[in-house]
């Protein structure tokens, strides 16, 4: 197989939304994102300008991503209780979608459920922005949906190797190029500005022993990683339950009443997943 | 049954998941019997499709189960593993109790 050694194409990576292939929605919230000192004001301006992005806005919001009891119907009602983080997250969550679903079929229920997982073992672990977790575990695999944008059939051949040989996308990603989607997402959302937490989650969801400053969150989307191919559901690119990091298994002590409830929690995802458009 | 676009609903169909309006709002409930009004109405606003009919039937429980196996072969010695392994077995059972 070719080789393609991403490492030595950071920048190329990162300018990656810049290149005429890339849908127009993603480029036009990737320059806001990458605004330096932009406020949560200007982003809920940039999307009440707009009312098909203000229309996915509040499905997104009113989805069981969040949390939120009642329903909410306005842009600036959904910036206020999210906060910009969350709401810079979202937007790029929200400019992937349909590339999710044309290029990786099950990218999008394996993303929308681990989120769900994720919030939910946040609000059990005490955290106090469960909605950050929550999108982490969306946008996580970010840097899958980037690789199989920019090279479309290398990646094909990925996850063919992956299967054939029995092995993770991950360990077939670094055969191929040399680095694994975690780390391209990485890359990506610190070009976009994300917050340092958000950035360790995304670039540590395989490896969380490596995380400093956001381990238990790490640990989180790891885990809910880990439920959901254990479970079965979605796709991200193989179909193997992937082994949990044993220290970050053990930071969060979960019982098996909490699994068992996090695996219920997980087929109503699903149903919502499948039904889920933006 | 799947999704199915607003022009071939009939009456009579019941929704399996709600249906939600451009803006996220909740314009039918899961359950809801359709009728003519709801159908031309429904007609007329930008729907991409609804969910009718009865779910989709379980795969038989042997399946599932030789699937969980076929997806833990690789990790099944890694620490935790079968614990997490033997959960998501007695999940998928009570599915099917």
């Amino acid at each position: 197989m070719e080789i393609i050694d991403i490492t030595k194409q950071r920048t190329r990576i990162e300018n990656i939304v810049a290149l005429p292939t890339v849908p127009g929605s993603l480029k036009r919230i990737s320059q806001i994102l990458e605004k330096p000192h932009v406020t949560l004001d200007e982003i809920g301006h940039f999307i009440s300008a707009d009312p098909a992005l203000t229309a996915r806005v509040l499905r997104m919001v009113n989805s069981a991503i969040y949390g939120f009891p009642g329903r909410i119907s306005s842009v600036s009602h959904a910036v206020m209780l999210l906060g910009l983080n969350v709401i810079k997250g979202m937007l790029l969550g929200i400019s992937v979608f349909d590339i999710m679903q044309k290029l990786m079929d099950g990218l999008w229920e394996h993303s929308l459920g681990c989120a769900v997982i994720a919030r939910t073992i946040a609000e059990k672990k005490g955290i106090s922005d469960p909605e950050e977790v929550a999108i982490a575990a969306l946008i996580h695999d970010i840097g899958k949906v980037i690789l199989i944008m920019e090279f479309q059939q290398a990646y094909e051949g990925v996850m063919k190797d992956a299967a054939d040989r029995r092995v993770s996308v991950s360990e077939a990603e670094i055969a191929v190029f040399r680095e694994t989607h975690a780390a391209v997402g990485m890359w990506l959302s610190q070009k976009w500005r994300f917050p340092p937490k958000l950035v360790e989650v995304i670039g540590f969801h395989h490896t969380p022993q490596l995380a400093q400053i956001a381990p238990l969150e790490t640990a989180i989307v790891h885990f809910a990683d880990v439920l959901i191919r254990a479970r079965g559901f979605g796709f991200a690119g193989d179909q193997f339950a992937a082994a949990v990091h044993p220290a970050a298994f053990e930071l969060l002590a979960l019982t098996g009443d909490d699994i068992s409830e996090l695996l219920n929690t997980l087929e109503k995802s699903q149903d919502e997943a499948e039904g889920f458009t933006l | 049954m799947p999704k199915i676009s607003t022009d071939k609903i009939t009456p009579g169909m019941i929704l399996t998941k709600p249906i939600q309006g451009s803006n996220g709002m909740i314009l039918l409930t899961e359950g809801t019997e359709l009728n003519e009004k709801w159908i031309d109405r429904l007609a007329t606003m930008r729907i991409d499709g609804v969910w009718v009919g009865a779910a989709e039937p379980l795969m038989p429980i042997s399946e599932a189960l030789a699937a969980l196996d076929a997806r833990f072969e690789a990790v099944l010695k890694e620490p935790y593993m079968e614990t997490l392994k033997n959960m998501v077995r007695i999940h998928i059972e009570k599915l099917y109790a």
